[in-house]
C-alpha cells in the first residue's frame, strides 16, 4: 500500500502483482484498522468493492480507462458524490445524499479509480485544525510514528497516551491522514486559505493547491468561491502532476474554469535546477516562525543555489494583509453561500414550523455549529450597506494589492517563490483548543492565504522531520497556469531532500494494525 | 476619503437584532457577539492599507471573458430526486410554513440578545 | 466613485421598503417630452380652488419582462408554463450544495436586441450580482440580478395615447429607460390556507427576466398603459419576450407620487400585482386620485408598497415586511464579468458560440412597431390611428398586407373592411385574427367581386357572413349559390323595373307630380326584390327613363 501513484502501482495493476479488488480490501481493512484516527466519515465499502471488480474485469480484459484505473482515493465530504453521503461535516447535511458527482469526483471514476469514502474536515471546511466537525477531530497519523514516538519517550518523563495526540491541520485534514496513514493512495481536498497545503504539511504529504479556473469546482461545496481550488493530496509530486492530468481542464458547469485546453504532463526525470530563479519573500519571516522551519527554508534555499539557480529576496509588501483581507470576503462569501441551508429542499431541517422565517431561523440555529454561525453574522455585517464600502470593498481593494505584488515578483524573473507552509511543525490537539478558530486559521493559513488571494498554483513538500519527530513542509509558489514549471521544481527538490517515510509498523497501540502493516511493507 | 475616522464600533441591540433577521441566525450567547466584535476589529485592520485609486477586484479571471451556453434543454425532470432529500413534500410539492410572518419582535423571540438588552 | 447604490434596485424586491422620493425634476423630460402644464393634463388635477395650484402625478415604471427561451437563465432545466410541479427543475435551480450557474447565450442576446430597440447604450462589459432575501420560493436565499453595472443603459422609449374630449387627438411621448438587467425569476408559492402550509414548485425558479426600469417621466394611468403596451409590442416584435401580462410573462410595478408645479416630487408609493394593461391604468389613476385626496385632507402619503385589487379598483396598503430591508448585494463570483462586442472589438480566432456581436445583433433587428406604422401609413395612404390599430394585433399587419397583395381594391378601402368588419366580428367571437374563420385569401377574392362589381356591398357582407360561418366555400361559390351576382342583364333589369312600377302606382304617380324623393323608395324596392343583385346606377337610370 505504500506503492507510489505513478508507475508502480499502475505498473503493479497492469503486471497483475496485485488486482483492483485486492487492493481495494486491503484499503478497507487499513482504514478499518486505523478508524481511531477519524480520517473518514462515510466509508463506501460496497460501492468501492463493486468498483474494483469492475476495474478488475477491464484489466483481464486489457481494456483498462487510464492510469487510476483500480486505483483507491479517498474525497474529501465537501464534493458531492452521487449515492454517497456528503455532509461538510456538518448537521446541517447530515442525511443528504446528493443525485449528483461532483466533476472532479466523476472524472476520477471515469479513469477507473475506486471511491473508498468520503474523508473528515472542519465543518464546511471552516477552520485549520479538522477539530471542528461534527464527528469529531482528525488525529494525525504521525503521533503513532516511530518517529514521534521515540523523541516523546525522551522529552516526558509521564506519558499521557491519549493526550498526547496531534492534530492535522485543516481544513482537509482527513484526506492528509488518509494519504499519510497509506489508506487510500491520493486524496482529493479543497483548498481556499491553505485548508489542503496545511494538513499535507503537517501530515507529511504533498499537497497541491492549483491555479484558479484550472479546476472545476462544480460539485465542490463552496467555502469562498472565488478562492476555492479542489486541492490533490499525494505522497510524492509525480502522483500530484498525474492527478492534475485527470483532473484539469474546462468544465462546461464552472464557469470560472477557464477554456484554454490544458494538455497533461509527465514531469522530467532529469531537472537542471541551474537556470531558475527562486524567490524568497522577506515578508514571510513572521513573527511565530519556528527557528527548525526558518533553519530548513534557508537550507531549502541554499539547495537550489549549490545547484546553481539564482536566489533572490524578494517583497511582498502586502502579504501581510492577506489574512485580514481573506477575513472579511471569507464572511461576505459564506454569508452569502450559507443562505441556501434552509431546511426546505434539502439537510436538516427544524420541527418548529409557525411560519416560513421561524422555521429558517430555527433550523440554521440547530444546523450550523458556532464558527459557522459567527461568520454568518460576521459577512452579514460587513455586506451591511453602511459597511459594504468600508470593509467588503475595502478588503476587494487589498485583494488587488496582494495580487499585484506577485505580478511584480514574477515579471521581475522570478519562476517560483520558495516559503514555509506552515509556521511550525504540527502540536497537539490540547495544544490547539485553547485558540478560538479565527485566531488559528489566522496563525495557520498566513504563508498559504496570499496564493488563494492571487489565484496562484502552489504545493507543499515534505522537506524534514522536525527535532519533535514530526514532518515540516516547505512551499512553492508558481505563475498562474505554470503547474509543469513548479511541479518540476518540486519534484526536484523533493529528490534533493528525500524526507522520510512514516514508521507506523508496530508503533501503533492499537495492535491489530500492526499485522496489515507488515503485510502491506513487504508488498512495496 | 480613505482615510476617514471610522465610526465607534458600537454594536447597539438594534443592530444586532437587525443581523439575526436578516440572516436568520441568532448570537446564541454574549460569547456569540463578541466574536462578532472581535471580527470587526480584527477586519478593521485593513484601515492601515492605503487603496487609494485601487480598484476593488472581484476576481482573479476579471479578464476573462464568461462561458456562454448554449439555449438547449439538458437537465429537469428529476422531481424524485430533488423531493427525496426534502424532509417535507406534499404530492410534487415541497413545503414550507406559511410565509409572510416576520420573525417576531425581540421580546418575543427566543434569542440571547432580549436578555442583554 | 465606488457604485454601490442600494436604493435603486432595493425596491424591487418583494418587501419594497422604498425609501426617499424620486431623483429631481429632470431637463431631460422636458425636452423629451415637452413641457407640461398641469392643467392639460387629464384627469389628474381637479382645478385648484380657491387658488390652490393643482397636482402634478409622476408615474415611473419597473417592468420584468420573462425572456422567450427554451431553457432557464443558468440552468439548462425547460423554461414552460404549465407543466406537473418541479418537473422543470435542474439541480442548480433547487440550489443543491455545489452547484453553478452558467449564463444562457440566448438569454443575453435577447437583452442585447431589447437594449437596441429601446435605445440604449449596450455596456460591453456587464456583472453579476446576489441580492439576498429569505422567501420559501428563492431557494439559494439570493437572487442573481445586475445591480452594479447592467447590459443596457440609458434609452428611451416612444408611445402614443389619445387624448381630447373625444379621444381623437394623438399624442406622442418619451420616456426614459434608465437601464435593462438580466435576472432570475423566482419560484411560485402556492398558500394553502386550510393546513396552513405552502406548497412551493420551482418550475419558474430561475427563469430569465429582462427589468426594463423606466423613469418617472409619465403623469397618468393611461400615458402608463400606452407605453407598456408599445414596449409589448416591441418585445413581441423582437421574440426576446412573449410578454403576455395573463402568462405573468410581463409584471408590472409602479411608482406614484404627486406634487405640485414648481415644487419637488412628492414621496411615493409603489404599486405591485397589476396583471394586465387595462387595470396598469385604473391602479395608476385611483393611486394617483388616492393622493390627492389625502394631501387634500391634510394627510400624507406613506413610503410603503400598495396591492391593486381589479374587484374593488382600489389599491390596498401591503402590510411591508417589519423593519428596514437590506439585500446586502454582493458581487456573483461565479460568474466572471459578461463581455459582448461589436465588429470593431472583435477579437481573432475566438469561438463563434462564445460570442455576442453588438453589431450582428443590430444588423438583424426588425423594424420596430413605430416604424412599421410610419411605412403602413406611406405605402397605403391609411390613417395614422388605423396603423396603430393594425399593429395592436398581432398578425393582422400581415393579414392586411396579405389581402392587398391579392387584391384590387384600394388599401385605403380595404382597411375599412379589416377594421370595420373582420375585427368587429373577431371582437364580439373573442377571437384572434389567426383563428379567423375567414382567411385573407377569401376576403382577398370576396373584395375582388365587389371591387369588379360581380357583387354589391350589401351582396358582399351577405357573402361574409356566409365565410364566417364557413363550410369552406370559396366567395365566388357562395354568390354563386345565393346567386348574389349583379344582374348584368339590361332586359332582366327593365323587367324588374316595370314589375315594381306597376306594383307602386302610387309612388309612381308621385314622382310624376315632382317628388324625387320617392325615387329612392322605388329603386330600394327594386333592390328588396333582386336581393341587392341590382346595380343602383343602373336601376336609377332605368326607372328614370321609364319615368319621364
Amino acid at each position: 500500500l505504500k506503492w507510489k501513484l505513478s508507475f508502480q502501482i499502475s505498473a503493479a495493476l497492469k503486471e497483475g502483482q496485485v488486482s483492483p479488488t485486492e487492493l481495494c480490501q486491503r484499503c478497507l481493512s487499513l482504514i478499518k484498522a486505523t478508524k481511531f484516527l477519524n480520517a473518514y466519515i462515510t466509508v463506501a465499502e460496497e460501492t468501492a468493492l463493486k468498483q474494483a471488480e469492475e476495474s478488475e474485469e477491464r484489466y483481464k480484459r486489457g481494456q483498462i480507462l487510464g492510469d487510476l484505473d483500480g486505483v483507491p482515493v479517498a474525497i474529501k465530504d465537501n464534493f458531492s458524490t452521487a449515492g454517497i453521503e456528503t455532509t461538510c461535516a456538518s448537521n446541517m447535511l447530515k442525511g443528504y445524499i446528493p443525485p449528483y458527482n461532483a466533476t472532479v469526483v466523476q472524472k476520477l471514476l471515469d479513469q477507473g479509480a475506486v471511491l473508498l469514502g468520503k474523508t473528515n474536515l472542519d465543518e464546511f471546511a471552516m477552520g485549520s485544525g479538522s477539530t471542528d466537525g461534527i464527528f469529531g477531530p482528525v488525529r494525525n497519523p504521525w503521533s503513532y510514528s516511530r518517529q514521534y514516538r521515540e523523541k516523546c519517550v525522551q522529552n516526558t518523563q509521564t506519558e499521557n497516551e491519549d493526550s498526547n495526540w496531534l492534530i492535522t491541520g485543516g481544513s482537509s485534514g482527513g484526506s492528509a491522514a488518509a494519504v499519510s496513514s497509506f489508506t487510500c493512495f491520493t486524496a482529493l481536498g479543497s483548498d481556499t486559505g491553505g485548508s489542503t497545503r496545511n494538513p499535507a504539511a503537517l501530515c507529511g504529504v504533498v499537497g497541491l493547491k492549483p491555479t484558479y479556473g484550472l479546476i472545476s469546482r462544480h460539485g465542490l461545496i463552496p467555502l469562498v468561491n472565488s478562492m476555492d481550488v479542489p486541492g490533490i493530496l499525494t505522497r510524492c509530486v509525480d502522483d500530484a502532476a498525474i492527478v492534475l492530468g485527470v483532473l484539469a481542464g474546462h468544465d462546461p458547469k464552472d464557469s470560472t474554469t477557464v477554456q484554454d485546453p490544458f494538455k497533461p504532463f509527465e514531469l522530467p526525470s532529469f531537472i537542471d535546477a541551474s537556470k531558475l530563479c527562486i524567490g524568497i519573500p522577506k515578508e514571510y519571516h513572521a513573527p511565530g516562525l519556528s527557528s527548525e522551519t526558518l533553519a530548513l527554508w534557508s537550507k531549502a534555499a541554499d539547495l537550489f543555489e549549490n545547484a546553481g539557480a539564482r536566489v533572490k529576496e524578494v517583497s511582498l509588501p502586502h502579504t501581510q494583509y492577506s489574512i485580514i483581507c481573506y477575513h472579511v470576503l471569507c464572511t461576505a462569501e459564506v454569508a452569502s453561500n450559507m443562505a441556501r441551508f434552509d431546511g426546505l429542499e434539502y439537510g436538516h431541517r427544524s420541527s418548529m414550523d409557525k411560519s416560513t422565517e421561524v422555521m429558517y431561523a430555527a433550523t440554521r440555529r440547530e444546523g450550523f455549529n458556532d464558527v459557522v454561525r459567527g461568520r454568518i453574522l460576521s459577512g452579514n455585517y460587513f455586506l451591511l450597506k453602511q459597511n459594504y464600502e468600508n470593509y467588503f470593498i475595502k478588503a476587494q481593494k487589498v485583494r488587488r494589492l496582494i495580487a499585484n505584488d506577485f505580478v511584480n515578483v514574477f515579471n521581475g524573473g522570478i519562476d517560483v517563490l520558495l516559503t514555509p507552509t506552515t509556521l511550525r511543525d504540527t502540536i497537539p490537539y490540547v495544544e490547539f483548543i485553547k485558540e478560538d478558530n479565527r485566531t488559528r486559521s489566522a496563525q495557520d493559513d498566513i504563508f498559504t492565504q496570499a496564493a488563494n488571494m492571487a489565484g496562484l498554483p502552489a504545493i507543499t513538500v515534505p522537506t524534514a522531520v522536525s527535532e519533535r519527530g514530526l514532518p515540516i513542509g516547505l512551499q512553492f509558489i508558481g505563475r498562474a497556469f505554470r503547474e509543469q514549471q513548479l511541479l518540476t521544481v518540486a519534484k526536484w527538490f523533493e529528490k534533493q531532500v528525500q524526507f522520510p517515510m512514516i514508521q507506523l509498523q508496530g508503533m501503533m497501540d492499537h495492535g491489530h494494525i500492526v499485522s496489515l502493516h507488515q503485510k502491506s511493507a513487504s508488498l512495496s | 476619503m480613505e482615510q476617514k475616522p471610522l465610526p465607534q464600533k458600537t454594536l447597539t441591540v438594534e443592530v444586532l437584532d437587525h443581523l439575526e433577521r436578516l440572516a436568520l441566525v441568532d448570537f446564541r450567547t454574549l460569547e456569540g457577539v463578541q466574536r462578532l466584535e472581535k471580527a470587526i476589529q480584527f477586519a478593521d485592520q485593513l484601515h492601515a492599507v492605503n487603496t487609494q485609486g485601487v480598484e476593488p477586484m472581484d476576481s482573479v479571471l476579471e479578464d476573462r471573458c464568461l462561458y456562454l451556453r448554449e439555449d438547449n434543454i439538458t437537465e429537469g425532470n428529476c422531481t424524485e430526486d430533488l423531493l427525496c432529500n426534502a424532509r417535507e413534500t406534499v404530492e410534487e410539492y415541497f413545503i414550507a410554513p406559511p410565509g409572510n410572518i416576520p420573525l417576531p419582535k425581540l421580546n418575543e423571540r427566543d434569542t440571547f440578545l432580549q436578555v442583554s438588552e | 466613485m465606488a457604485a454601490y447604490r442600494g436604493s435603486l434596485l432595493a425596491r424591487h424586491g418583494r418587501a419594497g421598503g422604498v425609501t426617499g422620493l424620486h431623483a429631481g425634476p429632470s431637463r431631460r423630460r422636458a425636452q423629451a417630452a415637452g413641457p407640461i402644464a398641469s392643467g392639460q393634463r387629464a384627469g389628474n388635477s381637479p382645478a385648484g380652488e380657491l387658488g390652490v395650484a393643482p397636482w402634478v402625478a409622476v408615474v415611473g415604471l419597473e417592468i420584468h419582462a420573462q425572456i422567450s427561451s427554451s431553457s432557464k437563465l443558468f440552468s439548462g432545466s425547460q423554461v414552460h408554463f404549465a407543466a406537473p410541479p418541479n418537473s422543470l427543475v435542474s439541480f442548480f435551480d433547487a440550489s443543491l450544495p455545489g452547484t453553478l450557474p452558467v449564463l444562457n447565450r440566448r438569454c443575453v442576446e435577447a437583452a442585447v436586441m431589447t437594449g437596441l430597440a429601446l435605445n440604449c447604450s449596450i455596456n460591453k462589459k456587464s456583472l453579476f450580482d446576489r441580492k439576498h432575501y429569505f422567501y420559501a420560493d428563492l431557494p439559494a436565499g439570493y437572487q442573481i440580478t445586475q445591480q452594479r453595472l447592467p447590459v443596457a443603459v440609458n434609452g428611451s422609449l416612444s408611445y402614443s395615447f389619445c387624448v381630447g374630449g373625444k379621444k381623437n387627438q394623438m399624442v406622442t411621448r418619451t420616456v426614459r429607460i434608465k437601464q435593462i438587467q438580466l435576472e432570475q425569476d423566482s419560484g411560485k408559492s402556492l398558500h394553502d390556507d386550510t393546513r396552513s402550509q405552502t406548497l412551493i414548485d420551482l418550475n419558474r425558479a430561475g427563469v430569465g427576466l429582462m427589468e426594463v426600469v423606466m423613469e418617472p417621466d409619465m403623469s397618468s394611468g393611461e400615458e402608463a398603459a400606452a407605453a407598456v403596451r408599445e414596449l409589448q409590442l416591441i418585445l413581441q416584435t423582437l421574440g426576446s419576450s412573449q410578454a403576455i401580462m395573463a402568462e405573468g410573462q410581463l409584471r408590472v410595478d409602479a411608482n406614484v407620487s404627486v406634487h405640485h408645479p414648481g415644487e419637488a416630487y412628492g414621496v411615493r408609493t409603489e404599486v405591485k400585482n397589476i396583471n394586465s394593461i387595462r387595470f396598469l391604468a385604473r391602479a395608476i389613476d385611483y393611486e394617483i386620485q388616492r393622493q390627492i385626496k389625502e394631501l387634500g385632507n391634510g394627510g400624507t402619503i406613506m413610503n410603503e408598497t400598495r396591492a391593486f385589487d381589479d374587484k374593488l379598483g382600489c389599491t390596498i396598503s401591503m402590510r411591508d415586511k417589519e423593519g428596514k430591508q437590506d439585500y446586502r448585494f454582493m458581487p456573483e463570483p461565479n460568474l466572471p464579468p459578461l463581455i459582448l462586442y461589436d465588429t470593431k472589438s472583435l477579437p481573432a480566432n475566438v469561438n463563434h458560440r462564445q460570442v455576442v456581436n453588438i453589431d450582428w445583433i443590430r444588423e438583424r433587428l426588425p423594424d420596430m412597431p413605430s416604424v412599421r406604422r410610419e411605412k403602413l401609413v406611406e405605402q397605403y395612404g391609411i390613417l395614422p390611428e388605423h396603423s396603430f390599430t393594425l399593429l395592436n394585433e398581432e398578425g393582422l399587419v400581415k393579414f392586411f398586407e396579405n389581402v392587398v397583395r391579392q387584391t384590387q381594391m384600394n388599401p385605403k378601402k380595404v382597411i375599412g373592411w379589416i377594421l370595420n368588419e373582420m375585427l368587429h366580428r373577431l371582437n364580439q367571437h373573442s377571437l384572434t385574427i389567426k383563428e379567423s374563420p375567414v382567411s385573407s385569401l377569401f376576403l382577398a377574392d370576396l373584395l375582388n367581386l365587389l371591387e369588379r362589381g360581380t357583387i354589391s356591398s350589401s351582396a358582399a357582407k351577405q357573402v361574409l357572413e356566409e365565410l364566417w360561418n364557413g363550410e369552406g366555400k370559396t366567395p365566388l361559390q357562395i354568390v354563386k349559390e345565393k346567386k348574389l351576382e349583379r344582374i348584368q342583364d339590361q332586359q332582366e333589369l327593365e323587367q324588374i323595373c316595370q314589375a315594381v312600377m306597376e306594383e307602386h302606382q302610387e309612388e309612381v304617380m308621385e314622382i310624376k307630380k315632382g317628388n324625387r324623393k320617392v325615387l329612392n323608395k322605388l329603386i330600394g324596392l327594386v333592390q328588396r326584390t333582386t336581393g341587392g343583385r341590382a346595380d343602383p346606377v343602373v336601376v336609377k337610370q332605368i326607372l328614370e327613363k321609364r319615368l319621364s
